[in-house]
């Protein structure tokens, strides 16, 4: 009935959702490289995550003393909190680099690091024990993950991992009651624009689908419903070569602003009818480190004027008629990926979830700021939709919390391999996918 | 070996108080060895360490890892010295102390006793005082000497000797003088031996007091002034004793029940007991026999709170931590891990930690713990990362005071460091089996094991064999400088064609047995008309030696070389140690030429390396000819082999022993890059030692920082001399005319503006922004750019980014390595090792990034 009102008067209203930005703990404005180390950031990461595992015990095994690494006595059981370290084999080491032998042997990236050497080393600030036993595999966990463990020392000088206690995840606020019926977000990411397997057609039919210039009017319809759109990295290529900090000639000046300027031009369509968030990407001309920094306004000039167009952090947070989202553009669960396994890469992010930290991997083997008093990727909050761009292939999962937590996980795939984009619905979290497909007939 | 192992013989026992060497450092290599008497002065500590014992024992919490280190408790048969004592020998030394009443009733005074440091194989620590063994030596003969001549010879002798040793307490000197039938070493000589007079003294000491006062003559009655050719008087008496009674180094050594007896101890050792000489069971290394004991390696590591600029001193820096590890031979963890702190220290997982409040309790409790463990010292800067390619964490010395001076737990965290410098060595030991290798060297070549640490190469070889012939003491040498080699002359340039490599397999060793040349064979020119030898019997070398061939002298081989290569029958059994007789066997050829040897003869090396010049010569011929069915060289005495050893591809050439190229030893893939000479040697100056004025010059800048024996110092960036063109020699080789194509030209121009910095009109000067990319003075609405280059602004922006990005991704991986190497992840990384090659990379990429942060924060507006 509703609908055959809209209809009748052809005229078609965007719907509209409260938006609030959370990304004030990503921003490192204010943060100085002042000769502070990767310590640090253990440190507050221990801390926090001690104060919380350490209020999960009584839950758990209140029978059981807590213990230090440094107190542990042999054969008696206990419940040590500390970060993981994984002793790899095969982790690439910078030395090699450096050494003189490097022409030697030539320095191969496999794809995985894993190997069945690996071991699992507990730390905290008094010292570090090994870990035995089958409870704990490490093909599963990372370096700088932080666990609660109850075991026991050995003769030999280990600790005999008996139950391991994860965070789980973290409390959440209550899904608003409020009418979110018919509200959709757009999730995309890997534009690359400018690379050659982007086909800018692609691009072009999903901003004009996004933007309602598609379609009938029932398709507008549903355009119309979508209120918000995220891009989560990867948006532009850059060739890199250009970028070697000689001056450039006219020809590569313009090679290397034509895709911003073309980039610019399709999400000025987008600000211009809908809010846009834009989250760097590791190839996109940000800074390397996480939290990577929101891509500078002036790559923009045409779609920053408008007030829609929000240049946001990585990992990026933000409520939208309260519900909160929570991602990043890919590379934690990359790095995941490389350092331990999964059967899909949705595991890996559920991971994140239960360990309550967006990188554990930072800074380990993914590059982080030295954060001196707080670690920003601890997730302090659960999110109701937890997203991850640049991944293979679009993917989505529910997960329930013990304590009634629900987050829908959302990987990404790469728009300009697959042409998906992915759709969620704000009422009920349910997702779809948006396939862009272009064929001539010749 | 020469890897950064310092040289230094372990230490007697030092009275107390004065221990801190932080890393023990010899002054300079000794060739030779000098007897030093050391007088039994254990006892003086003893009850001082007792106390200190007594004291640990009190701290309940030890106690029972205290148990742990005990060794295993002495069997019924073994406490009630009923079963023969059999233990593998480590370390044979003399001291001078009473002769035993028991064993030698008839002797009285002072005497040498030689103590056998060993375990058993149930791993009991033996120490054993061999009794009755007497220093001796040989002079020569004079003609037609009777039994009175001996006797009058005596007392005229032991007269001297009590002249020139006034304040000695011994009685007598001279033991007893003998007649005895034996020959010489050195020339060719046709009767088999001839009269010798056999000295025997009361004390090593003596010998060289005794060589003196022979070697500058003695007047006898009726016969006048008479000087003597000493024989076999620089043999050390260890090495004596350990010839005469048929032991090598790291052999079985075995007592017989009944033959020894207990007293009360003097050492620390379980089994301690005496024994007369000549009741040693020395068992040759052979089957059984070639099983090694349970030793036990104790590896250690003593921290000092240096004063800032300075090297550590005893007298100045008190000793705050001792870390020490012990591991039984054969396994791959210590057992004992433990840390001796001066002051308070947080627990470590796995570790004793025994804090003590003063310095002295910290050194005494070290004293107790080191009482039966045998000391070597490392240098380890370098070592670990070429071996164990590992990074050494190097904390720098002026930051352990400011640990020491923390609380608990920075102390702890000096300990940390402490004991992974102190496990190291172990490490280190066990990656190269230096406890294989060394046995099996002291075994081959028969000294104890501490001589090869502490000696050069020469001492392998004297007491190669069992001495049948006497070596002459040091007679005077021409000092002749360096023997000069001749060496085909090097063709300089690049090579981009594979340049193979021809080695003669042991040159020098199989050049001496194929022309038999030999210390007793050479025979001066005027002696082979005097003796009548006929020419067909003599060998003429290139270099007008006379050689007799070898069926005029029967025992023609060289038995100290004869000796060497025939443990290579029994070694060729046990792979591994091979190298090591090889390097025996070269250094006989270098015995011969070195003039301040203990053998120095440089007829022999000047023949050897004369016939080596031929044969290369021939070989040269031979390879021009027909170079590809070569395959060996048959020479008309007795084959060398010449061994195709590897493939240069490509080569660089620049002059003799000055060359780079990448090395092949397989069609497949190259080994590695092999550069030798690029960079200067000792070898490139003459007499002054460069390394030695290095690091003296070094020392005077910084006492501190200042390499001791064994550090590596990888480059010294110098004043160059006026004119010097580095360049040059590089590129000479490859490039023509490189003086003109490389030093003059346009490229070399250069335009100076001189601005002054903060001086006269430079202090009415304006700060002002510039543009980032044209440099341009920004008007004050700009922050970034100029109008001008405004446009651009996308792409500069993405260049400052670009290089963040970079310098981020370097930042990140420096910094998380070496969290890696110092094994915390909650632990500030102290490192500081020069050697290490990201150590300036990370420093600079900290500093880079500050700026570089800076720099992009100018675009955020």
């Amino acid at each position: 009935m509703e609908a055959m009102e809209i209809d009748s008067e052809k005229n078609l209203h965007r719907k509209h959702s409260t938006y609030k930005l959370l990304d004030e703990r990503f921003g490192i404005q204010k943060e100085m490289y002042r000769g502070q180390q990767y310590s640090q950031i253990y440190f507050a990461r221990l801390h926090m995550m001690r104060t919380l595992l350490y209020s999960l015990v009584p839950n758990w095994k209140p029978h059981l003393p807590v213990c230090r690494v440094l107190g542990l006595e042999r054969d008696k059981e206990c419940i040590i909190v500390g970060t993981l370290y994984k002793h790899m084999k095969l982790k690439p080491c910078v030395l090699d680099e450096y050494s003189k032998t490097r022409t030697v042997t030539p320095l191969v990236k496999p794809h995985n690091f894993v190997h069945l050497d690996d071991h699992l080393i507990l730390e905290d600030e008094s010292g570090r024990v090994k870990l035995s036993g089958n409870v704990l595999s490490p093909s599963v966990y990372v370096t700088g993950t932080i666990v609660g463990l109850h075991g026991k020392e050995t003769d030999a000088g280990d600790f005999f991992v008996l139950d391991v206690l994860e965070a789980g995840l973290p409390p959440q606020i209550e899904l608003p009651l409020k009418s979110r019926e018919g509200k959709y977000v757009v999730f995309v990411s890997g534009l690359r624009v400018g690379s050659s397997s982007l086909n800018p057609l692609q691009f072009q039919l999903l901003v004009d689908h996004i933007t309602g210039h598609l379609g009938d009017e029932k398709e507008q319809g549903i355009a119309a419903q979508i209120v918000h759109v995220v891009i989560a990295g990867n948006s532009i290529e850059v060739p890199h070569v250009l970028l070697n900090g000689q001056n450039l000639a006219s020809k590569d000046q313009s090679r290397l602003s034509e895709p911003i300027k073309e980039l610019d031009i399709l999400l000025t369509q987008i600000a211009a009818g809908l809010s846009l968030d834009i989250m760097p990407g590791i190839y996109d001309p940000a800074n390397f480190a996480l939290p990577q920094q929101p891509l500078n306004r002036c790559l923009f000039p045409g779609s920053s004027a408008y007030n829609t167009f929000r240049s946001c952090t990585n990992p990026h947070c933000f409520d939208l008629d309260d519900v909160r989202f929570l991602g990043t553009s890919g590379q934690n669960i990359d790095d995941l990926d490389k350092y331990s396994e999964a059967t899909d890469k949705l595991d890996f992010i559920e991971r994140t979830l239960r360990w309550r930290h967006l990188a554990p991997t930072a800074p380990n083997t993914l590059g982080c700021y030295p954060f001196t008093d707080r670690d920003p990727f601890l997730i302090e909050s659960c999110p109701h939709v937890y997203f991850v761009g640049n991944q293979d292939k679009y993917d989505s999962r529910l997960v329930k919390g013990s304590d009634g937590q629900m987050v829908r996980l959302i990987s990404i795939p790469k728009f300009c391999e697959t042409g998906v984009a992915v759709v969620l619905n704000l009422g009920n979290l349910e997702c779809h996918t948006l396939s862009f497909g272009t064929q001539f007939s010749s | 070996m020469n890897k950064g192992i310092s040289r230094k013989r372990p230490a007697p026992p030092q009275p107390a108080a004065n221990p801190a060497e932080q890393q023990a450092t010899s002054p300079e290599e000794e060739e030779e060895f000098v007897d030093e008497d050391v007088f039994l002065d254990e006892t003086l500590f003893e009850t001082e360490d007792n106390l200190v014992l007594h004291d640990i024992e009190q701290r309940q919490s030890l106690a029972s890892r205290l148990t742990n280190w005990a060794r295993p408790p002495l069997s019924h048969a073994y406490t009630s010295a009923s079963r023969s004592i059999a233990f593998q020998q480590l370390e044979i030394d003399y001291v001078i102390g009473e002769s035993h009443g028991e064993l030698l009733p008839n002797w009285s005074g002072s005497a040498a006793i030689i103590r056998i440091f060993g375990v058993t194989k149930e791993g009991h620590s033996v120490c054993c005082h061999v009794h009755g063994f007497e220093p001796y030596f040989y002079i020569n003969c004079f003609p037609r000497m009777g039994p009175d001549d001996i006797s009058r010879f005596h007392q005229i002798f032991e007269g001297r000797m009590g002249e020139v040793n006034r304040n000695s307490k011994v009685p007598k000197f001279i033991r007893r003088i003998e007649m005895v039938q034996k020959r010489s070493i050195m020339y060719y000589q046709q009767q088999d031996s001839e009269p010798f007079l056999k000295i025997v003294v009361a004390l090593p000491t003596m010998v060289a007091s005794c060589r003196g006062i022979l070697e500058r003559g003695i007047q006898i009655d009726g016969l006048g002034m008479k000087k003597f050719m000493t024989y076999d008087s620089n043999v050390l008496f260890a090495l004596r004793f350990m010839i005469d009674c048929n032991i090598v180094g790291g052999n079985w050594i075995e007592v017989p029940a009944g033959k020894y007896k207990t007293t009360k101890p003097l050492s620390y050792c379980q089994l301690e007991f005496h024994c007369l000489y000549l009741d040693l069971i020395s068992h040759t290394p052979e089957g059984e026999f070639l099983k090694m004991a349970p030793f036990r390696i104790l590896s250690f590591d003593i921290e000092c709170a240096g004063r800032k600029g300075h090297f550590p001193e005893p007298t100045h820096d008190p000793v705050i931590q001792v870390a020490n590890l012990v591991t039984m031979q054969g396994e791959n963890q210590p057992f004992i891990r433990n840390v001796k702190t001066l002051k308070s220290c947080a627990p470590i997982v796995g570790v004793d930690v025994m804090p003590f409040d003063t310095e002295r309790e910290v050194l005494l409790a070290w004293r107790a713990m080191q009482r039966d463990y045998k000391l070597s010292s490392y240098s380890l800067n370098s070592v670990s990362a070429h071996f164990l390619s590992e990074q050494k964490e190097d904390v720098h010395h002026s930051i352990i005071s400011d640990l020491q001076n923390g609380n608990a737990e920075t102390r702890r965290r000096l300990a940390v460091y402490c004991l992974k410098d102190a496990y190291l060595p172990q490490r280190l030991l066990d990656k190269l089996m230096y406890i294989y290798n060394y046995v099996e060297m002291a075994r081959v070549t028969a000294v104890p094991m501490s001589f090869l640490l502490s000696s050069g190469q020469s001492i392998k070889l004297v007491d190669g064999a069992k001495i049948i012939k006497l070596i002459p003491g040091r007679s005077p040498v021409p000092d002749v400088g360096h023997l000069e080699i001749r060496v085909l002359e090097a063709k300089a340039g690049f090579y981009e064609n594979p340049i193979a490599t021809l080695d003669f397999a042991s040159l020098y060793p199989s050049i001496m047995m194929a022309y038999n040349l030999c210390y007793c064979t050479l025979v001066k020119p005027e002696v082979v008309h005097k003796l009548n030898i006929p020419p067909e019997c003599v060998n003429k070398t290139p270099s007008g030696e006379t050689f007799v061939k070898s069926n005029l002298q029967k025992e023609a081989k060289d038995p100290l070389e004869k000796a060497v290569l025939d443990g290579r029958q029994l070694a060729l059994k046990y792979t591994f140690i091979c190298p090591l007789i090889r390097i025996s066997a070269n250094s006989v050829y270098g015995l011969t030429g070195a003039t301040v040897g203990q053998l120095p003869c440089l007829e022999i090396s000047s023949s050897v390396t004369s016939y080596g010049q031929q044969m290369i010569e021939h070989t040269k011929n031979i390879v021009k000819d027909k170079f590809t069915t070569l395959k060996g060289y048959e020479h008309n005495v007795e084959p060398i082999k010449l061994e195709f050893e590897k493939v240069y591809y490509p080569y660089l050439l620049i002059s003799k022993k000055r060359y780079a190229g990448l090395l092949w030893t397989n069609p497949g893939k190259f080994d590695k890059m092999d550069t030798k000479g690029l960079t200067k040697t000792g070898d490139d100056y003459g007499v002054k030692a460069a390394h030695v004025e290095l690091a003296e010059c070094m020392r005077k800048r910084d006492a501190a920082t200042a390499p001791n024996v064994g550090d590596r110092v990888p480059y010294v960036i110098i004043k160059a001399a006026k004119g010097a063109k580095p360049l040059l020699r590089i590129f000479e080789p490859i490039l023509k005319n490189a003086s003109k194509e490389l030093l003059h030209g346009s490229h070399r121009r250069s335009i100076s503006i001189s601005t002054p910095a903060n001086s006269g009109i430079m202090r009415f000067a304006k700060k002002q922004l510039t543009c980032v990319d044209c440099k341009a003075l920004l008007s004050k609405a700009d922050r970034t750019l100029c109008s001008h280059c405004k446009g651009r602004e996308a792409e500069l922006y993405c260049k400052t980014v670009a290089h963040v990005s970079e310098l981020e991704t370097l930042f990140g991986r420096l910094w998380t390595q070496c969290q890696e190497c110092q094994g915390s992840l909650h632990q500030d990384v102290l490192c500081t090792s020069r050697d290490c090659p990201i150590f300036y990379r990370r420093k600079k990429a900290q500093k880079d990034m500050a700026e570089a942060k800076v720099q992009l924060d100018r675009w955020s507006f």
